[in-house]
């Protein structure tokens, strides 16, 4: 082992089986996450060494099949054939072998060096079973390394296979015993390839193998390419096209599966000695976690602590952050002046900068909480769980079960989540959750209700609070059954998951997970919303005339006054309320802050400040029609610019992004429009 | 009958599964092909049901289950 070149090694196997946690175990928290080019799969790579040689390694989405139906399927083949991979590290969950191997075989038949890692090892010994470790490698041909991703066993024995394997062009010996199975087949296939189809599939391949060898000579693994024939592939059919009329006149995909099955029957027959013995303690929990009538009250109760700790929790530490930040900018700006900035600089960095990002930072302790909680909770293998007791309310809205998650956090606010929208496995779900979540009424949106509802609504302002709350809840449960209806697919929202064996959570994939979660937000949703800070600095602080104090002079005054005509349907064409409407982007508290600067008034949470702003409101026009309008809006327009950074992280699309903000600026429009119309009627 | 008449702790055997090809391709790929055998683990609710099949536990929609035909299997097949 001196060479000097690095192995790439592809890091493989069915989702569930440990793979991300074998990863980690080798990598640690240095990784970097990437996406795939063009696709919203994430890739992770990392390096390790063992004996001085460096090895690189690629984790790949966690697949059962490698047919190119599904993105993470393209990827992971595409990945594997490439020069990308020189050696394929097949992580099994040996507790359920059966399951795995199918992938195994399929991997097997693309010709690369494949190194099996039995994972799950100690799961397989409580349960009493016993697994031939010395038939498995016989029947397969490829070296099969027990290790404990957990316990961090059998790591270097397993970079020490992938080395070795990675010189060696040849599979290792085939023994096959068939006794009375014996092919009859002209080409003793046994001896060259772990699976062997029937004899009808093999005078096949034979056959596509001959016109593949006239038609591109050079094409390297023809039996592979032959088999995809027979599956009619469309990826490699059209890649490489050539005539099979009379060999592949139909597809063989079933029989090809169904043989593969057949064999691995063969493999657990020779290979596993003792059957699970116990019954599975997952059943057990199981009957309580998905039981019939019992199953939603407890994910309730667990989503109610998941929303507790999070904001009530996170927001007392949050109140710490924002004190914090106080304090930091106060001693900014005390620095600034005492070296003579000028103010346009500092109003820049004090209210620009420092209260837009800073504004960001102290949401840290909610995402912390929030995503602990969730790596926890998918660790154990619950959230699959939640899929399949929420799948029967959550379908009728043509949604998937594991979007109740994300709407129910909305409630407290939108960035985590949107974030949250993440476990969802359907682009399509995940672009839906993402586009009705910000009409969750979020808790920076309860500052405006307060303000508003107490200055014109009295004793009932609880009440008209309490609307604003239902009004989101119907809005996007109404949006996202009306989407549902118009794209139709209903096959797509067919439940179709796997339900891992509970275990106990991994201490350092949670931790990874979360610090991942962490980075991203502060990097990727960091830059988006310091720019736009920025911006809406400029635009508040700048007008025709150059850098300016008064904010009525600012180009944010002059959009407001150019967007009167736009906004006086739905009762607000005030220049003041566009400007506070605009700021708000920023983060929706503010909208409160900019009415007390806009409207000249201080402390204006105060009864003395609100009665004065509602006596000016009142001379302006402004009664409780327009301030319910004025809600109303503030519920359903534009999210912040936080939930904006965190959209476009999660859906990696300006486009969709840009077309979320614009879709939710008409309803806001549209639904404050008719509500302010109606109240008037009704007065 | 359909996989979504079935009983819950009864193992069925597959006949036929008419879904769409998307979706068909999809069960396959998991082990779930015509002639073999599925285990209800849980099927009290309205919607979606629990199986196990080829080892693994899984979580079926009903419009996936109602369109899965099967036969009763002996109990220890």
């Amino acid at each position: 082992m001196n060479s000097k070149k690095s192995i790439n090694v592809g890091f493989i196997g069915n989702p569930n089986c440990g793979k991300t946690t074998l990863f980690n175990a080798f990598t640690g928290a240095n990784l970097k996450v990437a996406n795939w080019p063009g696709v919203t799969v994430e890739k992770k790579e990392g390096t390790t060494y063992y004996q001085g040689q460096e090895f690189r390694l690629i984790d790949l989405p966690g697949i059962y099949s490698l047919t190119s139906y599904s993105m993470e399927e393209t990827v992971s083949r595409e990945c594997i054939m490439s020069d990308e991979v020189d050696v394929i590290v097949d992580v099994i969950d040996a507790s359920s072998l059966e399951r795995n191997l199918y992938l195994t075989l399929q991997l097997l038949e693309l010709g690369k060096p494949v190194v099996l890692a039995l994972n799950m090892m100690d799961i397989v010994e409580e349960r009493g079973m016993e697994l031939d470790l010395h038939r498995l490698p016989e029947m397969l041909g490829v070296p099969a390394i027990p290790v404990s991703a957990r316990k961090k066993s059998g790591l270097s024995i397993l970079m020490h296979a992938v080395a070795h394997h990675s010189e060696m062009q040849a599979q290792g010996p085939l023994i096959h015993h068939h006794p009375g199975l014996h092919s009859s087949h002209r080409h003793d296939h046994h001896s060259e390839y772990a699976m062997v189809y029937t004899d009808e599939i093999e005078d096949k391949i034979d056959a596509i193998i001959v016109r593949l060898k006239e038609t591109y000579p050079d094409l390297e693994n023809k039996r592979w390419h032959a088999i995809k024939y027979l599956e009619a592939d469309e990826s490699v059919t059209s890649q490489y096209p050539i005539d099979v009329t009379g060999i592949a006149d139909r597809s063989y995909e079933k029989e090809i599966i169904n043989q593969k099955y057949d064999f691995i029957e063969e493999v657990i027959g020779e290979v596993l000695v003792n059957k699970s013995q116990k019954a599975a303690f997952t059943d057990r929990i199981d009957h309580f976690l998905t039981h019939r009538l019992l199953g939603l009250p407890i994910f309730l109760a667990i989503m109610a602590l998941v929303f507790f700790l999070t904001f009530a929790i996170g927001d007392w530490l949050k109140g710490y952050f924002e004190l914090l930040l106080e304090m930091f900018s106060g001693a900014v700006g005390n620095f600034l002046t005492g070296i003579h900035v000028n103010a346009m600089l500092q109003s820049l960095i004090l209210d620009g900068v420092i209260s837009g990002v800073g504004g960001i930072l102290t949401f840290l302790p909610n995402i912390f909480i929030l995503f602990l909680a969730l790596a926890i909770l998918e660790d154990s293998g619950y959230m699959s769980r939640v899929a399949f007791v929420m799948d029967d309310i959550m379908s009728k809205l043509g949604l998937s079960g594991r979007a109740f998650l994300p709407l129910l956090l909305g409630f407290g606010c939108s960035v985590p989540a949107v974030m949250a929208s993440r476990t969802l496995e359907d682009p399509k779900d995940r672009f839906k959750t993402v586009l009705v979540t910000p009409f969750m009424s979020c808790s920076a949106r309860l500052p405006i209700y307060v303000l508003f509802s107490s200055m014109f609504f009295g004793k009932n302002a609880m009440l008209v609070c309490y609307s604003l709350y239902l009004l989101g809840i119907v809005t996007a449960i109404a949006t996202a059954f009306i989407l549902s209806k118009i794209d139709g697919s209903k096959a797509s929202h067919s439940l179709l998951i796997e339900l891992p064996e509970y275990k106990s959570p991994n201490a350092r994939t949670i931790a990874i997970y979360v610090w991942q979660k962490i980075k991203d937000y502060l990097t990727k949703a960091g830059t988006v919303i310091f720019v736009a800070s920025v911006i809406l600095w400029v635009i508040l602080n700048f007008g025709p005339s150059g850098y300016v104090t008064d904010i009525s002079q600012s180009f944010g005054a002059m959009i407001g006054k150019l967007a009167v005509p736009l906004f006086r349907p739905a009762g607000l064409g005030y220049w003041q309320i566009i400007v506070a409407l605009i700021s708000g982007i920023a983060a929706k508290e503010v909208v409160v802050s900019s009415c007390s600067v806009l409207f000249g008034i201080q402390n204006i949470t105060t009864a003395h400040g609100m009665s004065a702003m509602a006596a000016t409101l009142a001379s302006m026009g402004f009664g409780a029609a327009n301030a319910y309008a004025m809600m109303v809006f503030c519920l359903l327009y534009i999210p912040c610019t936080a939930t904006i950074g965190t959209m476009h992280r999660e859906l990696h699309s300006w486009k969709s992004t840009i077309g979320i903000i614009l879709f939710q600026l008409g309803i806001a429009w549209i639904m404050s429009t008719l509500i302010y119309h109606l109240i008037l009627l009704f007065i | 009958m359909t996989l979504k008449q079935g009983k819950s702790n009864q193992t069925y055997r597959v006949r036929s599964i008419h879904t769409s090809l998307d979706l068909e391709r999809r069960l396959e790929a998991l082990g779930l092909t015509e002639g073999s055998l599925i285990t209800i683990i849980n099927n009290d609710k309205k919607g979606a049901m629990t199986a196990r099949f080829r080892g693994t536990r899984f979580a079926l929609g009903r419009s996936i289950a109602e369109h899965i035909e099967v036969t009763e299997a002996a109990d220890h097949e």
